[in-house]
């Protein structure tokens, strides 16, 4: 095979190889550009709210009566990141255990999911929060005060679980 | 011997065994959940069904064989359970045919029918033999849409026992164990079909000394322990195999330890020392001096106050301090709770010091012995400290006389390994009359409170080291608790928690306790004062053991870990090795 | 007395210049940079710090002076220091020779608007300013101590070498059109539309044009600072305002760049049409505005060519770089010169 055949020089055509034509004609369609619609959002006026199947932050579901996490642990065995730590402890329900704390390591989870979908009670779910912020490591672990949401906040995820998980 | 065939492999089995003995004995396992080496056969779980077959016999008396020449077998039509049926000659068995998985797969679908959903909360989730079988013998899935049968839960049994009836399949090892083994007949059957349960009978607890062992028998969680309920997932924690401390029968155990802290005790199978049993009294309370209270660092008393210095500031401490005394004011304390290793340096370093005053303390208690495992020896390595020279002779100070002499001034100092002198008041009262008081302790207490040097001594559950036990058997463990001298051993051996966690995770925030074995501790004293040793690890000290002290000839750490433990002068005649039986347990373990 | 008064008036007019340098070339520049690249990409890019962002370029600096100013162990510390000042310091002084505007009487005082816009080799002198003005790159990336630095260093050096030839060659043409190499002269030549050097030198004028963006270093000849091979080119162990400066000057050089260009090939200060269509006089002050404002327009109409480009064209090879300095520009650059005098000879 004549390996030169395919070279640059045997491709490009006359007006191609004078190089300043191709160049015009791009910065034509540049300039076209400029007078497009944008794209930007203008974000912490416009805020964007994600739809059911977005993974946010994930969040314990509280119920009227109380959270439904029997702290089992699989969240916590499952997650590639390591970001959960369950400990459970004996409560008078009929459930019998319910986690005394139930920490998520924020700068650690990695927003996979896979906790929602090992939780055998549908108790961990992932949120549609985005925008966290914190000032130092300590608060980047969230407890329960934080991390259970009531179930009617939860609604579109638990609607988007029914439907395709 | 018959010879039979299990799954078309010849085995010369003894006479008068079971289907399921011979087949675990040559390493096939068969389903089963009502079986138990150690109890009479039940027979009553069904899981264990297998095909059983003789060779067909022509009129003539010969063996008909089809045309390729192989014996043509006529298999009972109906299954037979492998846990009481003996082997007969020539019999056939098969173990992984059609009928036999059908067989395990309906067993299966039948016992799950009524069995709760309750894995989530359940503490056996992930060591539970149901669980084992529902993934590798059984469908994967349920054809029964009826309400489930719901039974009562969290019964109490006794002190230490809960009972789920509803997880309960029914399979009576418990029945068995507590009316065989634990000599506690309180338990029976009430009612029949999906109604059956377990009842006490009336008025009657079952609180033997060794009830627990039926949480690990039972294949289900239908009974889990008062003590460790819900403090961890099984599969949290790291368990490392070690030796109970409670007594001198040395029970082999499990360590379970998470957040560097043992949360539950198990018993290890070894058919020469305590069979698959432990006794609650170890279960229970011998984790509790391992976690809590802990002397992390080595202290010298300045004026009266405890100040917090470092090891080798205390042990240079130690050395002035222990040279200024004749050696006949000084007396060592072995202690029958230490290890072989520390009682041999120990020993060694009173020789270097030409000291003949050495004794340990002892521990015997006529009550609390019964004739199965427990013995009246309550420390686990006495027989071990006399044997690495622990022993006073003819003209030094034994413990008895201490009291009396420290009254005297006979005695100015002593230096203590791992005593706390808690049941000995009398020579306690004493102690402050000394010069020098010197204590390798693991945790805070009445005689540290006293000590002019306190140096951190690790437990049994953080070093390697060899006891003795009460039949003279050698039995080595490796450490399960991390400190920071075992820190780079531990490695993998880690919860997998402990060794992924890093400075910002709140799980990690166990204490790595900078305690030293306490042979090491002596090893530097002894430094100091021109001793010369350079042993680096527990092995090396062992090896000298084995040298110099005659009973122990021919051993060492490998050979007592693959023999499950040596007699003392009988190394080269160790006991048979066999197939340990594990019920079910956290895999990979 | 007199001395004393051209150094003030000298001194005057420089402090003018350099703020509007900074101000207009850096500043604005790099404000620019970023809207149009936005625009190019359908964003709307900075909004937020003053009116339409305007401001954004001195957060940007204000940020630079707060951060930590680093220099390398291995780092050679003075020329290290020296690097950016040098690259600066010749970016803004070529503003010495460019006129703003016509020489305007105030009573019967002659003032010229420029710090000495009447130079007589005001050409050569940017043309030598410009060949100083590699030192700061190369000795910046010598200094570091770095091997990406240096790579990017010698680069620039390499660069500015070649195509400083063509640009000298390019430039003969219009030389010889104005037969003056000041640049105020050249100028005062091309008084209307018609008579701008880029219709007699449309060659010369592409020619120069190239030769410009990679003597600023703006892409497609970007190599100095290539991110996917050289991390930052030779600033990439600059952090805090010795980076700024680096920045800066990159935008200083291409508003110099563009007002050489101007004056060279677009008339400079001279209106596009006679001055006396606005009834203007000559020498007033109301023409020099006028001139001035074009003069700005003109340059500002080039910054935004030069930023239109960087966001269509991507970056040359190195080699193709090489070859197209020294196998394309320099002999069509020769041929520009060759068919200029061949011009000027039959026009005579
Ligand atoms: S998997 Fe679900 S129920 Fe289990 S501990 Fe996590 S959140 Fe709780
Ligand atoms: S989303 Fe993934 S990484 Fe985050 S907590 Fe759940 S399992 Fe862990
Ligand atoms: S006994 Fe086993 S199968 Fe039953 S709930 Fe407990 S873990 Fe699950
Ligand atoms: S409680 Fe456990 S051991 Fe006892 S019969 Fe039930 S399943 Fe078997
Ligand atoms: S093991 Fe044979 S019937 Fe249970």
């Amino acid at each position: 095979m004549n390996i030169r055949k395919n070279s640059e020089a045997e491709r490009l055509s006359f007006w191609e190889k004078l190089y300043l034509p191709e160049i015009a004609k791009g910065m034509g369609i540049t300039f076209r550009q400029m007078f497009k619609p944008k794209f930007t959002r203008q974000y912490p006026e416009e805020v964007w709210i994600p739809t059911g199947s977005y993974r946010g932050r994930p969040v314990l579901v509280n119920e009227d009566d109380g959270e439904r996490c029997v702290a089992c642990g699989l969240c916590s065995r499952v997650c590639p990141a390591l970001a959960i730590e369950v400990q459970a402890a004996e409560t008078d329900r009929d459930k019998e255990r319910y986690p005394e704390k139930f920490e998520i390591n924020m700068l650690r989870c990695i927003y996979c999911g896979f906790c929602e979908e090992v939780c055998p009670e549908e108790a961990i779910v992932m949120s549609k929060d985005y925008d966290l912020v914190f000032t130092s490591q300590e608060e980047a672990i969230l407890g329960k005060d934080k991390l259970l949401v009531h179930i009617s906040k939860l609604q579109d995820r638990l609607e988007f679980l029914r439907q395709y998980k | 011997m018959p010879h039979i065939y299990i799954d078309d492999k010849l085995i010369e089995a003894q006479q008068n065994k079971t289907i399921i003995e011979v087949a675990f004995e040559n390493g096939i396992d068969i389903p089963h959940f009502c079986w138990h080496p150690e109890l009479t056969v039940a027979g009553n779980c069904r899981m264990c069904l297998v095909e059983v077959g003789m060779p067909k016999k022509l009129p003539n008396g010969a063996i008909s064989v089809d045309s390729s020449g192989k014996p043509e077998i006529s298999y009972f039509p109906k299954l037979q359970i492998a846990c009481a049926t003996t082997v007969a000659e020539g019999m056939y068995v098969r173990t992984k045919s059609e009928a036999a998985i059908n067989a395990q797969e309906a067993v299966m679908e039948f016992l799950l029918i009524n069995h709760p959903l309750d894995c989530p909360i359940c503490d056996e989730a992930g060591q539970c033999k149901l669980q084992e079988y529902a993934f590798n013998h059984s469908k994967g899935m349920s054809r029964f849409i009826e309400t489930k049968n719901h039974k009562p839960k969290r019964q109490s049994w006794g002190p230490n026992v809960l009972f789920d009836a509803e997880r309960c399949i029914s399979c009576s090892r418990c029945i068995r164990f507590a009316k065989e083994i634990a000599k506690q007949d309180v338990l029976t059957f009430v009612q029949r079909g999906d109604h059956v349960t377990i009842e006490l009978f009336e008025n009657k607890e079952f609180d033997s000394p060794y009830s627990m062992n039926v949480i690990e028998i039972c294949p289900v969680g239908a009974l889990t322990s008062k003590d460790f309920r819900f403090k961890s997932r099984v599969w949290d924690m790291s368990f490392n195999d070690s030796i109970c401390p409670g007594c001198a029968k040395g029970c082999n155990t499990k360590l379970g330890v998470r957040n560097n802290e043992i949360l539950r005790i198990e018993p290890r199978a070894n058919p020469y020392v305590n069979k698959f049993w432990m006794c609650d009294y170890g279960r229970l309370t011998q984790y509790e001096f391992v976690n809590n209270n802990r002397i992390t660092d080595p202290y010298i008393k300045v004026d009266g106050n405890h100040k917090k210095v470092g090891l080798d500031e205390a042990c240079s401490e130690a050395a002035n301090r222990l040279k200024q005394f004749n050696p006949h004011q000084i007396m060592f304390v072995g202690s029958a709770k230490a290890t072989n290793e520390d009682n041999y340096i120990l020993a060694k370093f009173a020789k270097h010091l030409n000291t003949k005053n050495l004794d340990c303390l002892k521990y015997i208690d006529e009550n609390f012995q019964d004739n199965f495992l427990r013995c009246a020896d309550k420390a686990p390595n006495t027989n071990g400290a006399l044997q690495v020279g622990i022993k006073p002779d003819l003209h030094s100070v034994r413990i008895e006389q201490l009291s009396e002499k420290i009254a005297t001034g006979d005695i100015k100092a002593i230096l203590v390994m791992e005593e706390t002198f808690e049941e000995y008041t009398e020579i306690f009262k004493n102690l402050s009359e000394l010069k020098l008081l010197v204590v390798l302790g693991y945790n805070h207490s009445n005689l540290t409170s006293i000590a002019d040097i306190i140096l951190p001594a690790s437990t049994y559950a953080e070093i390697e080291g060899t006891f003795v036990n009460t039949d003279l058997r050698v039995q080595h463990f490796t450490p399960a608790v991390v400190t920071s001298e075992n820190l780079r051993f531990m490695g993998m051996k880690m919860s997998r928690l402990d060794k992924f966690g890093a400075f910002n995770d709140r799980w990690t925030q166990h204490q790595v306790r900078n305690s030293r074995q306490s042979w090491k501790i002596i090893q530097k004293i002894a430094n100091r004062l021109n001793a010369n040793w350079s042993f680096r690890n527990s092995h090396d000290v062992f090896l000298e053991i084995t040298h110099n002290i005659a009973s122990f000839k021919g051993m060492n750490y490998e050979l007592l870990d693959e023999f499950q433990g040596l007699t003392l002068g009988k190394a080269e005649k160790p006991d048979p090795k066999v197939r340990n039986y594990e019920s079910h347990y956290m895999k990979p373990n | 007395m007199d001395i004393i008064w051209i150094l003030l008036e000298a001194l005057i007019k420089a402090v003018v210049i350099l703020n509007l340098i900074l101000l207009f070339a850096a500043a604005l520049g790099v404000w620019a940079e970023r809207k149009v690249s936005a625009w190019i990409q359908n964003r709307i890019g900075p909004n937020r710090v003053g009116p339409f962002g305007l401001l954004q370029p001195f957060a940007d600096v204000f940020k630079l002076f707060m951060k930590e100013d680093l220099i390398p162990k291995a780092a050679d510390k003075t020329f290290h220091r020296i690097a950016p000042i040098i690259t600066l310091g010749i970016a803004i002084s070529v503003y010495a020779v460019i006129p703003f505007a016509d020489d305007v009487k105030i009573g019967d005082k002659i003032y010229q608007m420029g710090i000495a816009p009447d130079l007589n080799i005001g050409i050569l002198f940017v043309l030598a300013l410009t060949s100083v003005g590699v030192y700061g790159i190369t000795l910046a990336g010598w200094s570091s101590n770095n091997k990406y630095s240096l790579l990017g260093g010698l680069r620039s050096s390499a660069q500015m070498i070649s195509y400083e030839l063509s640009m000298g060659l390019a430039l003969v043409g219009v030389l010889m059109i104005a037969g003056s190499l000041s640049l105020n002269e050249i100028v005062s030549k091309q008084d209307v539309i018609w008579r701008w050097n880029v219709i007699f030198q449309p060659l010369g004028f592409i020619l120069f044009l190239v030769s410009s963006f990679a003597e600023t270093n703006r892409t497609p000849f970007d190599l100095p600072e290539a991110e996917p091979e050289l991390v930052g080119g030779y600033n990439t162990e600059y952090s805090g305002m010795k980076f700024g400066m680096f920045f800066l000057a990159e935008y200083a050089n291409m508003a110099t760049s563009s007002a050489i260009i101007v004056l060279l090939y677009f008339g400079g200060w001279q209106l596009p049409f006679p001055a006396d269509w606005l009834g203007l006089q000559q020498g007033s002050i109301a023409l020099a505005v006028a001139q001035f404002i074009n003069f700005m327009l003109k340059i500002a109409i080039l910054v935004f060519f030069f930023i239109w480009v960087r966001w269509t064209v991507p970056r040359f090879r190195y080699d193709q770089l090489m070859n197209l300095g020294w196998k394309v520009l320099l002999p069509l650059a020769l041929l520009n010169v060759l068919l200029t005098a061949v011009g000027i000879w039959l026009l005579k």
